[in-house]
């Protein structure tokens, strides 16, 4: 369809800033990728190891250049060359080295000292957790071909944030990083996109516990959109979807907005989008739940990348929150909410599924006292 | 990562202006300033995954100066510094240098220039890096989240990295001001035709042409490039912290820098070809002024094109018996068409470092 509008003026399709290095004009992404291809020759973005002796016998034919002065340049421009210490002391290189004069040794060590003089050496928890998941992703190859990320196939790093809360005032902005290929569906987004409200649990369940987690969100409200350059992209996957940009639209039309228009997330995939780079969208779902999406990268796949089309959508980074801990063992995170609860020791009160059984029921599971208990989602359930 | 990215900076930037001090593109005197700074120790000291977001970080700074509108010489260093960090980088597997396809088009005209000024090892490490897909090709620099900046901070250093601006003497060359000169002369006979057939000869209302346009525009051109010689050698007294201090060798200095780029090439290019990667003694005792060199044609002249454009029109006042087409093969130079000072080649003044 917008084929011809492509051709008609490709420049479009080099990302140019909008605002430097705040974010770009929009780009078609499929585009983007065929403008890259053209450019390159496939050995460019290949997985394959290609022959070092072949490269350099090119070489010396291109430039023409004697066998000699070719042995002399690999010399020269060898990676010994940048030693910087003798050849039979191997430096320790995890710490810093004594008496550093480039300014960002100097600084380092500071902060190093500083640390140490605190004496808590504490591994940071997110930092346990990103070595996790950087072990997990780098450089993973699938079992058989056919599952293979295809050679010059577009990677894109999506961040989905959390819906703001303004009881802290935080720098780092809580939210979850995703990689995709061009080929994945924004409906495949969407299923990778965790929030706890499609977890909420509507209801008193007091008497019938054990019905109460099979009534998730997800599966009552199912429609949900993502807004990109004046398109609303709508769930429309299961019968009981509605299009929920509609009134959004009607609204805008009434108001003399521009026009919006509107296309289905499953029939659209990552690379039909024109987007910019670095620019904030919309996620909605559960009706008002709202994540702000900034595609932060997109460029060629390249062989260190997870090449096991499986394993995306790929979660590369995740916020953890405080989860909220059972009042009782202080151990297990919160699953029921109590109020009005003769046993608790506050109103409300949260439980572990364990404690808050072992405490409000009998052994054959029939409800002792009065109390009312709302199933409880935390923020940090995913974690 | 963020809060040491001054310090990343302030590195980088030391080590290519001690590469800058040393006027040469030789990867050989590059790696001895590296080993003098030891550089590779710049890694030292990451635990687990900081070792990955150093890596990012610092390439992206490095990056910035391996693409326009640094100098020739700071790309260089550019690109070897980027091979440099790239291979001593201990993330593993290795982190890549990001490339943007708005950048592809420099990257192949830096790597053109260095194949014609010979300079193999500037080529060969950029092939090296291709060949060993030390790259990203990407949509952007580097990733963006919408962090709007409060202020850009810009160095003072990188004002002394790039090219003097030399556009408006490259446009303006002596070429350019002949033909326009020959088509201004050839609009004034035409006009003054026209007039006298209308009789309405010496009607000051009707003279549209503006007088003397090509000296004018000529001595505009060389204000111009006297005042930027002016400002930089007042800036370079400035910097006097190094260097000489007194004020002719200030200006001394200023025109050495400037003849370097002229006269570098043409030496260097006698040195043996198989050589080439390797330094190159040149003399810069003189102090010659800047040569003036000719732009390089790469299509018709102006002239010609004018001519043929003229010829096959058929608007031309035909009726005018005085009025013949002037010759356009017969122009003599106004004695003003002098040459403009400081006009070099671009290409060699861009690649002619030693
Ligand atoms: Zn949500
Ligand atoms: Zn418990």
């Amino acid at each position: 369809m917008a084929a011809s509008e492509q051709t008609t003026d490709a420049n479009t399709n080099v990302p140019e800033y909008e605002y430097p290095d705040v974010n770009t004009k929009p780009f078609h992404i499929g585009s983007f990728k065929k403008e890259w291809l053209s450019r390159l020759k496939p050995s460019d973005y290949s997985y394959e190891e290609a022959d070092e002796d072949a490269f350099h016998a090119n070489f010396a034919r291109e430039m023409g250049v004697s066998a000699e002065t070719m042995a002399e340049l690999k010399a020269v421009c060898s990676v010994d060359s940048l030693r910087c210490h003798p050849e039979d002391q191997q430096p320790d290189t995890e710490v810093v080295p004594p008496d550093p004069t480039l300014r960002t040794l100097v600084q380092r060590k500071e902060r190093q000292d500083h640390r140490a003089s605190l004496k808590k050496i504490k591994k940071n928890r997110h930092d346990l957790y990103a070595d996790e998941l950087e072990r997990l992703t780098i450089g993973r190859k699938p079992e058989t071909v056919t599952d293979m990320v295809p050679e010059g196939e577009i990677i894109l790093t999506i961040n989905v944030y959390y819906p703001a809360v303004f009881d802290k005032f935080n720098y780092i902005r809580p939210h979850m990083t995703l990689l995709m290929t061009g080929s994945h569906s924004l409906a495949e987004l969407r299923d990778a996109v965790c929030c706890v409200s499609d977890l909420q649990v509507c209801g008193e369940f007091s008497n019938t516990p054990d019905v109460a987690p099979e009534f998730i969100s997800k599966d009552h409200y199912k429609s949900a959109f993502f807004f990109f350059e004046g398109v609303f992209y709508n769930d429309m996957r299961f019968p009981e979807c509605q299009d929920i940009s509609s009134t959004t639209i009607e609204w805008a039309k009434s108001h003399n907005f521009p026009s919006y228009s509107q296309a289905k997330m499953e029939d659209t995939l990552l690379e039909d989008l024109k987007v910019k780079v670095g620019f904030p969208y919309l996620y909605c779902h559960q009706g008002d739940c709202e994540h702000l999406v900034i595609i932060t990268d997109v460029r060629l796949a390249h062989k260190n990348d997870c090449l096991d089309k499986n394993l995306y959508p790929l979660l590369t980074h995740k916020h953890r929150v405080l989860t909220q801990k059972c009042a009782v063992c202080h151990v297990f995170i919160g699953r029921w909410y109590t109020t009005n609860d003769q046993f608790a020791p506050s109103d409300p009160c949260l439980f572990c599924d364990k404690c808050f059984r072992m405490l409000h029921y009998d052994a054959q599971g029939n409800k002792l006292g009065e109390f009312l208990a709302y199933p409880y989602v935390d923020r940090g359930a995913f974690n | 990562m963020d809060f040491c990215g001054k310090q990343v900076k302030a590195d980088c930037e030391q080590l290519l202006k001690r590469f800058q001090r040393t006027q040469s593109v030789r990867f050989e005197i590059f790696a001895r300033i590296w080993r003098e700074m030891k550089f590779s120790q710049i890694f030292y000291g990451t635990v687990n995954h900081e070792k990955r977001k150093f890596s990012r970080l610092i390439l992206d700074v490095a990056s910035v100066f391996f693409l326009p509108p640094f100098s020739f010489q700071i790309r260089v260093g550019g690109l070897y510094l980027l091979y440099s960090l790239y291979q001593c980088q201990n993330a593993s597997p290795s982190e890549q240098i990001r490339l943007a396809l708005k950048d592809w088009v420099d990257v192949k005209t830096f790597e053109k220039d260095a194949i014609e000024a010979q300079h193999f090892d500037v080529v060969y490490i950029l092939q090296q890096l291709m060949f060993c897909k030390a790259f990203h090709f990407t949509a952007t620099p580097s990733l963006l989240t919408y962090n709007k900046k409060r202020k850009v901070e810009r160095s003072p250093m990188h004002e002394n990295f790039m090219e003097r601006v030399s556009r408006p003497q490259e446009l303006v060359n002596i070429e350019l001001l002949e033909e326009m000169d020959n088509v201004h002369q050839h609009y004034e006979n035409l006009k003054a035709s026209t007039l006298s057939l209308t009789s309405a000869q010496q009607d000051p209302s009707v003279s549209l042409i503006r007088k003397n346009l090509v000296p004018q525009l000529r001595s505009t051109v060389v204000d111009f490039y006297n005042w930027q010689k002016r400002k930089d050698s007042v800036d370079e007294e400035e910097d006097s912290s190094e260097g000489p201090s007194s004020q002719q060798e200030c200006s001394k200095r200023a025109g050495l820098l400037a003849s370097i780029k002229s006269k570098a090439y043409g030496q260097a290019a006698e040195v043996s070809k198989s050589r080439r990667h390797r330094q190159v003694e040149v003399d810069f005792t003189s102090n010659e002024a800047p040569t003036l060199g000719r732009s390089r044609i790469t299509k018709p002249s102006l002239k010609a094109r004018t001519s043929e454009n003229l010829h096959i029109s058929g608007n031309l006042p035909v009726t005018t018996k005085n009025t013949t087409f002037p010759d356009l093969k017969h122009f003599t130079p106004v004695p003003a068409l002098c040459a403009i000072p400081g006009l070099v080649l671009k290409k060699h003044a861009e690649t002619g470092c030693i």
